[in-house]
């Protein structure tokens, strides 16, 4: 759609107007500072929580680091193209599915959240969320050793990370929208664009891999993508879209464009393949002594939890009861009132 | 606490529920304030836990589009928090409805007063399509009136995107009197002419002060739409009688709009009529509706806050959830005012032909 006829009815695009521009949008520095920190904090509190189990015992515990985290993310984001081609999702599923899982986990640790589980929610949300659903139990009956319980339980969970930011805009849709208008082009083979247009698609599945869509535009992506495959397209793309073509020289080098697109390729080269087995098994094997005991069922820590959360709600049932029971004594069994007093809580849950 | 539970918990302590005013099978909503300024808000409590299949679509797509969505014709989502299993959508709150205003008999309408609520409608609608997504149940208790009289679209909970023509749709959608004739022969295919024919419908709803096209079960809707605005030739939509589901239902003659609209201005019947296109490819955008004559003509819109609305009283209306004639299975989650202690209920296929509609349109020489 071209956005400057739309200048007399808004200021913004409609992609400035996303939460995908407005909240998930980052510089390399500050995702590296979001993942380290947020290690550092998982780092104290799982520490905390070992202690509280049985102290002294976080001593000999080998944390992972946030590269250690990334790495184990980027297995598991390599899973889910396995598992769209298992099921026949479509490719907005999986793009879709492999956005909130990175999103997740600039919210969540995996010493918390296994990413397993994790990105089996993902992609049964971005089921929904794009208007493919399947039912629950046919979807975790395909999936080897998975209940239904294992993506309920985190189905929330995972929402509540993304900030319930659930459209996600895709550089696969963009390099579509390439080669829709590639085909304008003066002297185009059908043949050479089809075959860029393949190549892209491979290059944007790389960069599915990668940190790209936490930084860059998906258009930016794509066409960067495109000049991978075919850097003759994409630059007569490049120049049909600037100043008058006849005058217009070749786009040199040093095009500011250009520019934009060098560190997506270099990134798309150097990170879009699949982490190494064996290094990710490692991490693994650590993560299942680091992992936070508050999170692992029947653990000391999982129970002390438990009886916490318990005993504040029993706490709150106890008030509520002396509200209805005041009430009751005040001539108004229904306890209407209650609704008057105007600090209703979520334990107004009783109906369900 | 994890972070993102912390950052929900503060979340939730921004908004206080203060009074029950609506429920249903799937949702609660309560009226609220935001603790900080005190402004009033809708607060719609999703019961989550009970769907086996998780967040149910209809919560998914009314969060999802309206997170998106930012414009003063639209219903804005402040925020979404959850509380144990539930989910809460924080809206802002809006006094009443399009139909409430259209059924209080003791309103009297200017055409200054209609072409304000339509060009609002557009402006709405205009976004949505132009943030690529379809709206597909507009009808007059989805366009939701601020107390300052701003109409918003509300009840995204059949909404959808579109992007490549030729993926298929469900023709499921849209509330029976307000659905184009493509969805009732069956068109999958289709795109934001659906929303506009709504528009048209609503548009000559509000002149006549009684739904335009009433029908009575889908097969009579394609006649009482036949009846009033004439059988389509071929030549007018080409190739519509090769939809899936095309039943022929007779003959029936063109009447001019100008016999029923008896007071409308010649822009305005044009502009009803450029809504009212049967071929869904000739019919107005509504982007080109917004440049209409009718809008620059006399008399200009009237201000929003000196449009009529209904008395201060509470209404009888129950929570509407789902429209009976619409076969899908989430609730409307559309949020507006009601009166408290409502019994739980749910509007069925006969409760809504009990709307109270005096006469059919039967207007044609027959």
């Amino acid at each position: 759609m071209d956005q400057a006829s739309n200048h007399s009815i808004s200021r913004t695009t409609v992609y400035e107007g996303s939460t995908q521009y407005r909240h998930w949008r980052f510089s390399p520095e500050q995702l590296a500072e979001t993942r380290a920190s947020l290690n550092t904090a998982a780092v104290a509190a799982i520490r905390e929580a070992f202690e509280a189990d049985s102290p002294g015992s976080s001593s000999q515990v080998s944390f992972l680091n946030a590269d250690e985290e990334n790495l184990l993310v980027k297995l598991y984001i390599g899973k889910v193209p396995q598992l769209c081609g298992h099921l026949h999702f479509a490719e907005e599923v999986e793009a879709t599915a492999i956005t909130y899982l990175k999103r997740f986990y600039l919210k969540n640790t995996v010493m918390d959240w296994h990413p397993k589980n994790v990105m089996l929610t993902a992609l049964f949300l971005a089921t929904k969320t794009t208007n493919n659903p399947i039912s629950l139990e046919l979807y975790t009956s395909r999936i080897p050793k998975t209940a239904p319980s294992d993506v309920l339980d985190l189905e929330f969970l995972v929402a509540q990370s993304l900030g319930f930011d659930l459209a996600a805009w895709h550089a696969h849709r963009a390099l579509w929208g390439l080669w829709l208008d590639m085909q304008n082009l003066p002297d185009v083979l059908i043949d050479d664009l089809r075959k860029a247009y393949d190549d892209g698609i491979a290059h944007v599945r790389a960069s599915r891999l990668t940190d790209a869509e936490l930084i860059y535009t998906p258009s930016q992506i794509a066409l960067a993508c495109f000049d991978l495959a075919s850097p003759h397209l994409a630059r007569a793309w490049i120049r049909s879209k600037q100043t008058s073509p006849p005058a217009s020289p070749p786009v040199s080098e040093e095009d500011p464009m250009l520019a934009i697109l060098k560190p997506i390729q270099i990134m798309i080269t150097n990170q879009g393949q699949l982490p190494e087995v064996e290094s990710v098994r490692e991490v693994d094997r650590r993560l299942k002594l680091c992992k936070n005991p508050e999170k692992v069922v029947g653990s000391n820590a999982y129970n002390k939890r438990l009886e916490e959360k318990q005993r504040k709600a029993d706490e709150k049932r106890k008030r509520k009861a002396e509200l209805v029971r005041k009430a009751m004594a005040a001539g108004d069994p229904f306890g209407s009132e209650l609704a008057e007093k105007g600090d209703l809580d979520d334990d107004d849950d009783d109906d369900d | 606490m994890d972070a993102v539970e912390k950052a929900n918990a503060d979340r939730q302590k921004r908004w206080a529920k203060d009074q029950k005013i609506g429920e249903g099978t799937y949702a609660v909503v309560y009226r609220g304030r935001e603790v900080a300024t005190g402004r009033k808000v809708a607060i719609k409590k999703i019961k989550v836990g009970q769907f086996k299949d998780g967040l149910d679509m209809s919560a998914i797509r009314e969060v999802k589009y309206l997170r998106e969505m930012k414009h003063q014709n639209v219903i804005e989502l402040l925020d979404v928090f959850s509380s144990k299993t539930n989910l809460n959508l924080v809206l802002e709150f809006l006094d009443t409805d399009l139909e409430a205003v259209i059924k209080d008999r003791s309103l009297v309408f200017l055409p200054a007063d209609i072409k304000a609520w339509i060009a609002m409608t557009f402006r709405g609608l205009e976004f949505c399509h132009r943030n690529w997504i379809l709206h597909r149940d507009l009808k007059p208790n989805n366009l939701l009136i601020s107390a300052n009289g701003q109409l918003k679209l509300a009840d995204f909970g059949l909404a959808r995107d579109f992007a490549d023509p030729g993926y298929k749709m469900t023709c499921q959608v849209i509330t029976r009197w307000y659905r184009p004739v493509e969805l009732l022969f069956g068109c999958r295919y289709y795109s934001t002419a659906v929303d506009i024919w709504s528009v048209g419908c609503i548009f000559a709803e509000l002149m006549l002060r009684i739904p335009y096209l009433p029908g009575e079960s889908d097969l009579d809707q394609i006649k009482t739409t036949f009846r009033a605005l004439g059988t389509p030739t071929d030549e007018e939509w080409p190739g519509y009688t090769k939809l899936p589901d095309y039943v022929s239902v007779g003959q029936f003659p063109k009447t001019p709009l100008r016999d029923l609209f008896t007071a409308a201005t010649p822009e305005c019947l044009n502009l009803l009529s450029k809504c009212l296109i049967y071929d869904p490819k000739k019919r107005i955008s509504a982007k080109d509706a917004l440049y209409h004559p009718y809008f620059s003509a006399m008399p200009y819109p009237s201000h929003p806050s000196k449009l009529p609305k209904p008395a201060k009283k509470e209404s009888n209306r129950p929570l509407e959830e789902v429209d009976g004639n619409v076969e899908f299975d989430g609730p409307g989650p559309a949020v507006r005012a009601n009166p408290p202690n409502k019994l739980k209920r749910k509007l069925s296929d006969s409760e809504l032909g009990g709307r109270p509609i005096a006469r059919k349109l039967d207007f044609t020489a027959m």
